[in-house]
């Protein structure tokens, strides 16, 4: 047998079997679809926005002299 | 189409792959098996948004599922204790006369032995080259390495298992 060969049938020792493939398959598709969103919960849009706009609100006002104390 | 059938042919475009780079990661073909059902349960319940998605995006965004969960799976368990786990697994070979099955069963075994020894990068590569039937280019697209890098690692893996494959050879002359 040549190196080729002998890594080829090595490959055929670990390669998944269409059944056990199938077996898999079918374990996944019977699993519903949740309907919520998976993943990180996000924050709503409208918290950004009000985030945002006071953040640049507070960054302008930084820019300005401090006014003395009278 | 359906859901189902949609989910089906991407399952078949990638299933190989996917499988080929947990097992080149863990040495173990059946928790391979096991991570590669989670990448597609993911697959399954993100559908839609990889249906919108071309080719190349929906194979990038499997493998970043699949590095992730192999970095949690190896975090839990090191690829030592997985390699060990596996060659435990495997019969004791016992001494029996050197038979033309025996000797090609015993070589793939060596193989095998030599292929868990590899750095994981090259057994990684090794495994998406052979048991996954990936070309250099589509693997180095995955890892996120060129395809020289692959073929490469290819080379120097395939150097080891002839050296490993030339001990052996040596060793059953002497029988």
């Amino acid at each position: 047998m040549s190196l080729d060969d002998d890594i080829a049938a090595w490959a055929a020792t670990v390669r998944l079997a269409d059944a056990e493939a199938d077996a898999i398959f079918q374990r996944i598709v019977q699993t519903p679809v949740s309907a919520a969103p998976v993943g990180t919960p996000r924050l709503d849009p409208s918290w950004w926005r009000g985030y945002s706009a006071g953040f640049a609100a507070r960054m302008v006002a930084s820019t300005r002299p401090a006014r003395r104390a009278a | 189409m359906d859901r189902e059938a949609e989910f089906r042919r991407m399952y078949a475009a990638h299933r190989a792959a996917v499988h080929a780079y947990f097992t080149g990661r863990t040495g173990d073909r059946q928790l391979a098996a096991d991570l590669m059902q989670d990448v597609f349960l993911r697959v399954w319940q993100h559908l839609d948004k990889l249906l919108d998605m071309p080719e190349d995006g929906q194979r990038a965004w499997i493998f970043t599922v699949a590095r992730n969960l192999s970095v949690d799976a190896l975090r839990h368990r090191q690829t030592r204790a997985g390699t060990e786990q596996a060659l435990a697994r495997e019969p004791a070979r016992q001494p029996r006369p050197p038979s033309a099955e025996v000797i090609a069963a015993e070589r793939v075994s060596v193989v095998g032995e030599a292929i868990r020894r590899l750095p994981e990068d090259h057994r990684v590569t090794l495994a998406m080259a052979t048991a996954g039937a990936m070309t250099s280019a589509e693997i180095g697209a995955v890892l996120g390495v060129p395809a020289g890098t692959v073929r490469y690692r290819l080379s120097l893996a395939r150097r080891a298992l002839a050296e490993a494959l030339e001990h052996y050879d040596y060793a059953a002359e002497g029988r």
